[in-house]
């Protein structure tokens, strides 16, 4: 078994049509999917901007992060387990973000 | 914590049933102008619990931790729209003494519910146009969204964001207060309010949403804010009659499905299921609206489940007296819904003939044109006088119409019927 991880890209805007009804059932399903046998770990990342490091001739500059240029931030991750890409990819399809118009980004770890 | 650790589902309805009483705090606190934010402040919160209860797990007072986002929510944006000459400090104060209380507090939970009652009265005020009122209530204390309110309605989306816009607009200009009405306006505002919550009830018992038949939470609500009306200083025989009615269509909603979700007709039900309790709540509460003269639309429909609540069996409904009470109802509504269900009891006193010509006119009506309901009847009718391919094509034609899942195969299998023999089968009403 590889290990993969999933980036999950956030667009809040998704969400904003929504019910309470519909948040808790949609809630209901992120929360059955992180419970999974194949996750292996997960964290949120605060919702605030975040900081940007960058080195550009032999100088190092921190910027807020790009938390209003884009639609999407990435708003957490989780670690699974999957026998190859397409297995990840497979489970991965069945995250309810995708549902709701979020985006996942599925890497393998390197060496696992 | 690790996902692991987390209960494994969250309380029924938590949401819903939250966001009614947060939208109302918040906005006691802030002032009626200030009731989007109040509704942003909510949403936030839940998106909140959305992006980090999957990863941490569901915190301890699942209720109390929204309340508490959305507070800060609401500080972090009164602190950051100050506008000169406004109290903020002052109110970022209050805000913050209140996001310390906590719901579940015998305290907390009065005022909540006092809030919820003001709510409702402020949603429902005679300046707000009447459908707006509705859609308004909905939206804020029983905590639908635009969509869903769009199909209690039958109308589509933008008609009911445009209410909305409307109804907040008045709020703001008129400076319509946020509390209980004053002694020389409370039957009109008192009016408002019932028929608010009896068209959520409706909402709910009828299903048109999606595969879920029985919205039995959605009936609930209106039942917990009639009550909550009932035990309140306006609590009169108008509002028992409509407590007392809900209870008893309420009682039905176990026997209304069998286990794989279909349609059960009220005729064929299992009265053994049917909810005892709820059926002791309602003749508890129709035994409260004999006091006065008055008899308003809610004692008749209350009249008339009760009838059906009293019949053992099928056989002992007393038709006779429902259909007498249906022409009551239609002497004080010229509702054309009210005028199909009498189709129904006249059918049973009288005939599908009597039956089919008396829902005829009905079909001009622009409101009925898509519901599927006339066409259902009229399909039952006409299979019941031994004309199985006129039916067939009413079925057809209803099936076209908006309507649950339960209801599409209900209807399936009335067209079915049609293609074998013309039997005829009782029909009406789950």
């Amino acid at each position: 078994m590889s290990q993969f991880m999933l980036l999950l890209y956030d667009d809040p805007t998704n969400f904003a049509r929504m019910s309470p009804e519909e948040m808790q059932k949609a809630t209901e399903k992120y929360m059955a999917w992180s419970k999974m046998p194949f996750t292996r770990d997960g964290k949120r990342l605060a919702g605030d901007a975040g900081r940007v490091l960058r080195g550009a001739n032999g100088r190092a500059t921190a910027t807020d992060g790009p938390y209003s240029e884009t639609k999407e931030v990435l708003g957490g991750y989780y670690t699974i387990e999957a026998a190859n890409y397409d297995e990840a990819v497979k489970i991965s399809l069945g995250h309810p973000h995708l549902e709701f118009g979020g985006t996942i980004e599925v890497r393998q770890v390197y060496g696992s | 914590m690790t996902p692991s650790e987390a209960p494994e589902v969250l309380l029924e309805h938590l949401f819903r049933r939250q966001s009614g009483r947060m939208v109302a705090h918040f906005t006691r606190l802030l002032g009626p102008a200030r009731l989007d934010l109040a509704e942003e402040a909510v949403q936030d919160a839940m998106l909140r619990a959305l992006q980090t209860w999957p990863y941490r797990g569901v915190p301890p007072n699942a209720a109390a931790w929204l309340f508490r986002v959305a507070h800060n929510v609401v500080i972090d944006a009164v602190r950051r729209n100050q506008r000169v000459g406004e109290k903020t400090d002052a109110l970022v104060a209050e805000l913050s003494r209140a996001g310390t209380q906590t719901p579940g507090d015998p305290d907390i939970e009065e005022q909540l519910r006092d809030d919820e009652l003001s709510m409702i009265f402020m949603c429902c005020h005679p300046e707000i146009p009447r459908d707006a009122r509705v859609a308004l209530s909905l939206k804020t204390v029983g905590g639908f969204n635009v969509r869903e309110i769009a199909r209690a309605f039958l109308v589509d989306d933008a008609a009911i964001a445009q209410r909305l816009v409307r109804a907040k607009r008045q709020i703001r200009d008129q400076k319509l207060p946020f509390e209980m009405p004053c002694a020389g306006e409370t039957q009109a505002r008192l009016q408002a309010v019932l028929s608010v919550i009896y068209f959520m009830f409706n909402e709910g018992y009828a299903a048109h949403e999606g595969d879920e038949l029985i919205r039995r939470d959605l009936c609930q609500e209106a039942l917990r804010l009639g009550r909550l009306v009932a035990a309140s200083s306006l609590g009169q025989p108008m509002v028992h009659a409509l407590v007392a009615l809900m209870a008893f269509q309420g009682a039905r909603s176990p026997a209304r499905v069998d286990e794989a979700g279909d349609l059960i007709l009220l005729e064929d039900q299992d009265r053994s299921r049917w909810d005892h309790t709820m059926i002791a709540l309602g003749f508890h509460h129709f035994d409260r609206t004999i006091a006065g003269d008055e008899v308003s639309e809610y004692h008749v429909q209350a009249a008339i489940a009760a009838t059906h609540a009293r019949a053992a069996e099928s056989r002992l409904i007393d038709w006779p007296l429902i259909l007498q009470l249906y022409d009551q109802l239609l002497g004080i509504t010229d509702s054309p819904v009210i005028a199909l269900n009498r189709s129904v009891a006249l059918s049973k006193v009288h005939g599908a003939e009597q039956a089919l010509a008396a829902i005829e006119p009905l079909r001009a009506n622009p409101k009925l044109r898509d519901y599927y309901l006339l066409l259902a009847l009229r399909g039952h009718f006409l299979l019941e006088l031994g004309r199985p391919a006129e039916a067939a094509g009413n079925f057809k034609a209803a099936l076209e119409c908006r309507c649950s899942e339960p209801e599409r195969r209900f209807l399936g299998r009335k067209l079915a019927q049609c293609a074998l023999n013309p039997a005829s089968e009782n029909c009406e009403t789950y």
